[in-house]
């Protein structure tokens, strides 16, 4: 090469110079270039997709859908909404048995077929939610107005006419498409499920919560006494005239019960499905009417949002398939709220040491690389320690020291909510740590010494000079620690979330927070009513309203985190040196 | 001057006190004190994880603990000894004697309690046999005929109230009426420890007059159908195998009893006979002699017994000295006269040439003891087994993992009469002909579990060959766990691999588009969008991929497969038509116009591939992807030189630069942009189809050398599988390494870039060559960080994997990874069981894999930061 541009530097030159003028294209990498750009661009496409999907379907599923009357080509009709639609290969020897000009058909179109999913309902009767009907079967359709969907409160929703509806033992007069005065008459039944329901939950609960804490403090002096010690003998006969008083007060509710339900049991509605079959039961058993095929918009929209209400707000019924998720996202805020106040001291407190106060050194570095770390650990490690730590071990000693009444039933030596976000806390602490460090190595020395040098102390000079100016940091290391939290399932299926709890974890007897019950978790819900439940097709809507819920819930706190961080930045912008 | 000298009191301003005040001290000292307290807490709770993992799992390498031995000296029994029980809480013991007569001692004080004589009507036991697991038993006499009964401790709880009066204490915790043990559980409850018998009437087995010299007796079938066979020998060298049947008739509640009996062919050759075994269906025997041979006869037809084979099981030389079966009658434990303890497996083997394709193979090579083997004693939980030797000694061993648990007693003169393992394995007896009785109460948590056991391949029962298997219950009561962590980690990997490769190209493409060619307003909304996709909860992923994704790949493969191939090449051939435009247009669509023809181009390549579907399924595929990638349909080749394209492009552009390099490209340089644009797309269009020739002909070549791609990544399609799994994880993953290896790639000193840029450099130029080098090691972080989140994350693989642990590479098939198999099995998991000891060893596995993997991410990332500051 040097040789060349010894003996010929003209030509050389002459080729730069050519360079500079000549187009090459294969300088600017157009192809790749167009790789790369569409590889961002397909990570755009997937993440919005993903958003659409489940944006979309969770927006649309409380929309009451028309319902559909298909009569087949066996002469049989069924009834139901549309769920979904697709394209299948019709299997061989179904394929062989239909008429020769179907087979055709379907043999000019590859084998492929087109078949609809009807929410058919009526589970108690066909002992199927839904069913997959191929369009070659289909001879006709139609939406007659008189078609209803009644959702239950077991067995699903039924789809059919409404023939009688029977009030005290008199009939209603029929409507169209609904008897006249159903609703009155519905919502008085639904008042009345409502009353029951709440003497056999809620004052039937008192009372059983009353006697079962007699039981135990006899039982506690018991362990402490021994059997057969006088003041056992004392607190058993002093706690007699109480159960005696309990007992009846017992009666007397269960008494009023059972009148209720007798009364209930006399307002009876008979339904039929599309091809006649009759069903009775009790009118408050059928938790809303949605005569879907005769809605205007606007009585859709009340559908809607009646739905939407229901779901915020109800208990979760037929495993979770239906109702509401009202405990769940209770449970999801309060476990985050407590992880939060666990995580939020102690995040800080490190991140001061490791920043502050640690002679920055070897040892310090490991530590922080250790905590950086830390954040990378799997979720379902912290699991595992937290079941076999806080639950198994400490919670475990505290059973043994404080509720040995009550034991061989574990109180705080099983998952529960305390440990959920002890778990969780210790999750998310690396993270608060890291915002936090961050945050305070923003803050300028210049200020630092400034305050010292007007004569602050190490620890005013933190409180009111450092602090201040890292809280924006220290605000969104906290909020992204909450999002975390709030969407991690793995360590909670381990210390403490169940498919359903009977109890909330606030309640208005004595402490009022049970900190070692089990709780109801949304991302949990998703897991569970996705995967375990009897019928995961007839789950998938709520599925997705969750799913919706949960990634609004995340959104919403990654957004305020943002905002945070900004109004908080601009609040200092000029206050440097 | 002078005023100021003559007294401080009349100093004009006032004067701060030098000091600090108290307060502000003392905050700043508690402050100090809270701070570092609190900080150093949470450092330590965070080290605490890893000690609290570790403490639990150490337990299941610490083998067993002797917590107590005794030794008593008894009355020398009468007659010798046929067997030795206890009951499950080690308070009483019962040695059976051939007199008939019984021995019960309470084993913590060696009181000698009542016991029943069992009523032989004078005569004397010769054979004696009861099964592993139940109280069954069976007894020869030298008449020729059997008896059989049940034999066994029973356990009653009664409360304190009810305790009979006049009892003798025992010791702390015990005391007797004479016969019965009453032992103490807890402030209210007894647990009431008797012995009992109960002997049928006999029956008549061998011709009168032959003494039953050998006997083994089992009870199998259901419960409804019960069979008992026993197995006899007689002093003539006679086997006979009885097998009785009991039906009950529902309707009339009667039992009806079908007697079979077979008597086995003579065998050749000599020999003591040392003993008979016979599993539970009756359908296999097996005869050990003294020479170390080994009879098996195959009896599932009574009527033609067979004999199969015959095997030496001790080496040369080496005398057989004891034989017999484990729980679950697959294990032969064999102890020869040289010490040694072996497990024999009956496993299918077509190579061993015997009629029913099974061969007896030696599965576990134990521990020799010092002097020959002279009893065994099976446990009836697990696989675990005493030996005691001709000098009194006694190991505790387990058979999977062939290790010794514990070495009890010290050599001496008197040999061992009976052994026995208490029921809950913690516990052995040993009784000898001196009348000396020894008791050692033993631990042993976790017997099965060792190093090998845990990463290496194990032999288990019914298995052909040693292998790493994970399968941890079943409803089986003799079923034996297996609990290896290869495959689980395997499955990790596995899940890990398919994911980094789908997420990797398109997270650092993606990357380096928005640090080097986007606009910074693009960029601005970009990046946070992306950062946000992090923090989305996996749960939500995973439903999606099972219930949303699974389906739709599974019925749109070949569209999917074809996404792959049409998604680059319509990139590709867009930037070939791009570079056709004019200069003045391509500059001014140029940035976001350009981005935006992107997105369509990215449409038309998915509505193509949709479209595309079928006629590439009926070329590559067969017409039908499922049965293709089966092996049932078509043949591999089509797909093959897809598979190769890449490699025949590279060959065939690699020929091409070499041949138009130098006076060609000079000439193209001059041809105008548009031209020389058209040229570049022909030559790449030329070189495609030459890449292709190549790739045909390459593949023909692979198809005719009998190499098919089917088998081994590509194999029968499953719908929950490692495919979907990894699109589900990579999308999880990307947003992850995106964001990191963008902060690296920004990171870089603009200074560089424009000094590149100024230098005349394109900026596909400045990207490749200045930008991606400088920034390399943040960019391998990422990678590593997007690793450490796929190997540990949970939900998706619990939702979408299947969660079927197999160690294959199948992209089409399912996996299991550690964190799915944790959060399965954990919540059902007993504390403390060694199940639960293993999910946390997998919790430590996972621990140690990501911290590894973090920290040289972290460490590479920290250097990069400092060089890049250095720039």
């Amino acid at each position: 090469m040097t040789t060349e541009t010894l003996t010929a530097p003209s030509n050389a030159v002459a080729a730069r110079r050519r360079r500079t003028f000549g187009s090459d294209v294969s300088a600017s990498g157009e192809p790749a270039q167009w790789a790369l750009g569409g590889a961002l661009a397909l990570g755009i496409v997937l993440i919005a997709g993903f958003l659409l999907l489940v944006f979309w379907n969770g927006v649309a599923t409380f929309f009451p859908k028309p319902i559909v009357a298909l009569t087949l080509t066996d002469g049989s009709t069924i009834a139901g909404p549309i769920r979904r639609s697709e394209e299948f290969r019709v299997p061989p020897n179904e394929l062989a048995s239909l008429p020769p000009p179907v087979q055709a058909l379907i043999r000019d179109d590859g084998g492929m077929a087109e078949r609809q999913l009807i929410q058919i309902g009526n589970f108690d009767l066909y002992n199927e939610d839904f069913r997959w009907v191929p369009s070659y079967l289909v001879a006709g359709a139609s939406r007659p107005r008189d078609l209803v969907l009644m959702e239950r409160l077991e067995w699903g929703p039924f789809v059919g006419r409404v023939k009688q509806v029977v009030e005290d033992g008199r009939p209603l007069a029929d409507g169209d498409p609904l008897p006249t005065g159903l609703d009155a008459v519905h919502r008085k039944a639904r008042d009345r499920w409502q009353q029951i329901r709440r003497i056999e939950r809620g004052d039937i609960g008192v009372v059983n919560h009353d006697i079962d804490g007699i039981r135990l403090e006899v039982r506690r002096l018991e362990l402490r006494h021994g059997p057969d010690h006088e003041r056992v003998v004392a607190a058993r006969r002093a706690a007699e005239p109480e159960l005696a008083r309990l007992r009846t007060q017992y009666d007397t509710l269960a008494a009023e019960a059972r009148r209720l339900r007798q009364e209930d049991a006399r307002t009876t509605i008979t339904l039929a499905d599309t091809g006649g079959r009759e069903k009775s039961m009790r009118l408050s058993e059928i938790t809303r009417f949605v005569p879907a095929n005769d809605l205007s918009l606007l009585g859709a929209l009340g559908v809607y949002f009646d739905r939407w209400g229901e779901f915020l707000a109800d208990e979760p019924r037929e495993a979770n398939t239906e109702g509401g998720v009202m405990p769940a996202i209770f449970g999801t805020f309060v476990m985050t709220l407590m992880m939060v106040l666990v995580v939020a001291p102690f995040g800080v407190l490190t991140a001061l040491y490791l920043r502050e106060y640690a002679r920055q050194g070897r040892i310090v570095a490991i530590v922080r690389i250790s905590v950086n770390n830390l954040a990378g650990v799997p979720s379902i490690v912290y699991g595992v320690f937290g079941v076999g730590f806080f639950a198994y071990l400490v919670g475990g000693s505290i059973d043994q020291w404080f509720y040995a009444e009550r034991l061989p039933s574990p109180t705080f030596g099983t998952g529960g909510i305390l440990w959920a976000s002890l778990t969780l806390a210790l999750l998310t602490v690396p993270v608060v740590i890291v915002a936090t460090e961050e945050a305070l190595s923003a803050v300028p020395r210049s200020v630092r010494e400034g305050s010292l040098a007007c004569g602050a102390s190490k620890w005013q000079t933190i409180k009111y000079i450092v602090l201040p100016r890292a809280l924006p940091g220290i605000m969104t290391g906290l909020i992204l620690a909450m999002a975390r939290g709030a969407g991690e399932v793995a360590p909670l299926m381990l210390v403490g979330v169940v498919k359903l709890a009977p109890e909330l974890p606030m309640d208005g007897f004595f402490p009022f927070i049970h900190l070692e019950r089990s709780f109801m978790h949304l991302g949990f819900h998703i897991y569970d009513v996705g995967f375990q439940s009897r019928n995961s097709e007839a789950g998938k809507p709520m599925v997705f309203v969750t799913t919706m819920l949960l990634i609004g819930l995340i959104f919403v706190m990654n957004l305020a985190a943002i905002v945070i961080r900004n109004r908080l930045k601009r609040k200092f912008v000029g206050a440097q040196f | 001057m002078t005023e100021i000298r003559s007294g401080r009191a009349r100093a004009t301003a006032y004067v701060r006190p030098k000091q600090t005040s108290r307060a502000v001290r003392y905050a700043d000292k508690a402050a100090d004190i809270v701070v570092t307290v609190g900080g150093l807490f949470v450092i330590l709770a965070v080290a605490g994880i890893m000690i609290f993992l570790v403490q639990v799992v150490v337990p299941l390498f610490t083998g067993g603990s002797l917590n107590e031995s005794r030794e008593y000296t008894l009355q020398r029994p009468e007659g010798a000894s046929l067997a030795i029980l206890t009951d499950d809480t080690n308070v009483l013991a019962v040695e059976v004697l051939a007199s008939g007569k019984t021995r019960a001692v309470h084993l913590p004080t060696g009181t000698v309690l009542a016991s029943p004589t069992i009523d032989l009507g004078g005569q004397k036991i010769t054979a004696f046999s009861k099964s592993i697991r139940s109280d069954d038993f069976a007894v020869g006499f030298a008449d020729g005929t059997v008896r059989f009964g049940q034999i066994g401790t029973r356990s009653t709880l009664i409360k304190a109230s009810d305790l009979p009066p006049n009892l003798v204490r025992l010791n702390d915790l015990d005391q007797t009426d004479g016969e019965a043990v009453f032992h103490r559980r807890d402030a209210e409850q007894f647990q009431r420890t008797t012995f009992s018998v109960i002997l049928n009437e006999p029956q008549a087995v061998a011709p009168a007059g032959r003494a039953i010299a050998q006997l083994d007796y089992r009870v199998g079938g259901t419960v409804e159908r019960p069979t008992r066979s026993f197995l006899t020998k007689d002093g003539d060298n006679v086997l006979r195998l009885t097998r009785a049947e009991t039906r009950v008739n529902l309707l009339t509640r009667r039992e009806t009893t079908t007697l079979e009996s077979a008597t086995l062919p003579a065998m050749s050759g000599s020999g003591t006979i040392i003993g008979a075994l016979m599993t539970a269906q009756a359908d296999q025997v097996y005869v050990a002699r003294e020479n170390g041979e080994v009879l098996r006869f195959d009896t599932r037809d009574l009527g033609v017994p067979k004999l199969i084979e015959t095997r030496r099981l001790t080496a040369d030389g080496v005398a057989l000295t004891t034989i017999g079966f484990l729980i679950g009658e697959q294990a032969i434990v064999v102890g020869g006269s040289d010490g040694s303890v072996n497990v024999f497996f009956r496993v299918e083997d077509a190579a061993a040439g015997t009629s029913d394709g099974h061969t007896l193979k030696l599965a576990h090579e134990l521990e020799r003891q010092r002097a020959p083997i002279r009893a065994i004693a099976a446990s009836a939980r697990n696989k675990a087994f005493a030996t005691a030797d001709a000098t009194g000694v006694i190991w505790v061993r387990h058979s999977t993992s062939a290790r010794v648990l514990m070495k009890l007693g010290e050599s001496s003169r008197t040999e061992v009469a009976s052994i026995g393992l208490s029921p809950r394995n913690d516990g052995v007896v040993a009784s000898d002909a001196s009348g000396r009785l020894r008791f050692w109460a033993i631990d042993i948590p976790h017997p099965e579990t060792t190093l090998q056991t845990i990463f290496g391949k194990v032999w288990y029962e019914g298995f052909p060959e040693p292998a790493f298997t994970w399968q941890s219950s079943s409803g089986n009561d003799e079923f034996e766990p297996k609990l290896s962590l290869v495959p689980l980690i395997f499955g990790t990997i596995k899940a890990t691999v398919y994911a980094l490769l789908f997420a990797v190209p398109i997270a650092l493409a993606a990357a380096i588009f928005t640090s080097q060619f986007v606009h910074h307003s693009v960029r601005a909304v970009v990046k946070p969008a992306m950062e946000m996709m992090a923090s989305l909860p996996s749960v939500v992923l995973g439903f999606i991929a099972a219930l949303i994704l699974a389906p739709i790949v599974e019925s749109f493969i070949a569209a999917v497969v074809l996404v792959f191939i049409a998604l680059p090449m319509s990139l590709f051939a867009a930037a070939y038509l791009w570079q056709l435009l004019p200069p003045a247009s391509a500059l001014r669509w140029d940035g976001l116009p350009k981005f935006m023809f992107m997105f369509v181009v990215l449409f038309s390549g998915c509505w193509l591939s949709y479209a595309a579907a079928p006629g590439f399924e009926a070329v590559f595929f067969a017409g039908d992807f499922r049965s293709w990638v089966n092996g049932t349909a078509g043949s591999g080749r089509p797909f093959l030189v897809l598979l190769l394209l890449p490699a025949g492009f590279l060959a065939a552009s690699a020929l091409v630069r070499r041949a138009l390099n130098g006076a060609m490209r000079d000439r193209v340089r001059q041809l105008g942009r548009t031209r020389a644009g058209l040229v570049d797309g022909l030559c790449w269009l030329l070189t495609l189809v030459a890449g292709a020739i190549v790739a045909f002909v390459l593949a023909y070549v692979f198809t005719a050398a009998g190499w098919d791609p089917r088998g081994g990544v590509l194999d029968t399609y499953v719908q929950r599988n490692t495919f979907v799994v990894g699109l589900a994880m990579g999308f999880a993953v990307i947003p992850i390494i995106y964001t990191i290896a963008e902060d690296a790639m920004s990171a870089v000193p603009e200074h560089l870039r424009a000094a590149s840029l100024a230098c005349g450099a394109s900026p596909w130029q400045t990207a490749t060559r200045v930008i991606i080098p400088t920034a390399v090691s943040g960019i391998f972080a990422a990678i590593m960080i997007g690793m450490g989140r796929a190997v540990g994350e949970t939900m998706i693989v619990v939702m979408a994997a299947g969660n079927t642990p197999i160690l294959d590479w199948n992209v089409f098939n399912g996996l299991r990874a550690l964190s799915a198999n944790i959060a399965v099995e954990l919540p059902e998991a007993v504390v403390g069981s060694t199940l639960c000891r293993m999910l946390f060893l997998a919790a430590l596995a996972l621990f140690v894999m990501t911290f590894v993997l973090n920290t040289i991410a972290e460490l590479i990332r920290q250097r990069f930061r400092r060089r890049a500051v250095q720039l």
